[in-house]
């Protein structure tokens, strides 16, 4: 995928556990197109995931026929990944406890990965309206 | 592999207080329930030392990682223990993101974690 333009695809899911799966492959299968190597679509995969995940657990209710968007902004350098869903959101303060209350601490686990696998992220918690985590992967130098 | 939910859980006992789980494929918030109840169920039965084969799997993330964590503290509280045998690079470099590492022992062989837990003291019947 040489493109000089950016191209936008979205995938919506329904927020539930075993759609997770073809958010990951579908981001995977971008990125494998736009030339990314095995351990940059890995770090992809995972963190795709975990927003989702993210998204399925504190975005809508687990009842919820609401769709979850994953929308992949492919640029000439980067692939952005947007995830978006409809719910009251979550803290991503949650990742700092992680790291300062230590050892088993088995929430917020998902934002440290995101934050640890890609180049850029950034959080939008629009309230009533669900939150946005927006993940950049940039394409190594050639 | 379950086709249906994308991992296989299998385990071995071998003794009264030590089993080997072993898992293959990709645990994620689907699936993680699936291997909780797993380790609940060896623990239950008597397991107090989990040597959890990580050698099969592709994708760990942070639901399989926090059902591992909820293992490892139910062990601990039987003064047991739950090791990771062979993860692969990938899984391994996760696990060193989130500081895990220092959490859970990793081993590379069924033999060397038996060794050193009866050195302990700790799988003797």
């Amino acid at each position: 995928m040489t493109t000089t333009t950016a191209s936008r695809i979205e995938l919506k899911i329904p927020s539930r556990p075993e759609f997770i799966v073809v958010a990951r492959l579908t981001v995977a299968a971008v990125a494998t197109r736009m030339g990314f190597d095995y351990d940059d679509i890995e770090d992809l995969k995972v963190a795709t995931g975990e927003a989702v995940t993210n998204a399925i657990q504190h975005g809508q209710s687990a009842e919820s026929a609401e769709n979850i968007a994953i929308i992949c902004h492919v640029e000439p350098h980067a692939l952005v990944i947007e995830v978006r869903d409809t719910g009251g959101g979550f803290d991503p303060e949650l990742r700092r406890q992680v790291l300062e209350e230590g050892e088993l601490q088995e929430g917020g686990l998902g934002l440290l990965l995101i934050e640890s696998l890609m180049d850029d992220v950034q959080f939008k918690i629009r309230p009533g309206r669900g939150t946005m985590v927006r993940m950049t992967k940039r394409l190594p130098d050639v | 592999m379950n086709k249906h939910t994308g991992v296989d859980l299998d385990s071995e006992r071998l003794g009264e207080q030590v089993a080997v789980l072993r898992i293959a494929g990709e645990v994620d918030l689907y699936n993680a329930p699936q291997l909780k109840e797993e380790m609940l169920a060896l623990i239950e039965s008597g397991v107090r030392h989990l040597i959890v084969d990580l050698s099969e799997t592709q994708l760990l993330d942070s639901t399989g990682l926090g059902a591992l964590i909820g293992g490892l503290k139910r062990l601990r509280e039987r003064d047991g223990d739950l090791c990771l045998l062979n993860p692969r690079p990938r899984i391994r470099r996760d696990l060193e993101k989130t500081r895990l590492v220092k959490v859970f022992e990793i081993c590379d062989s069924v033999d060397g974690a038996m060794r050193k837990w009866n050195e302990q003291g700790g799988t003797e019947q």
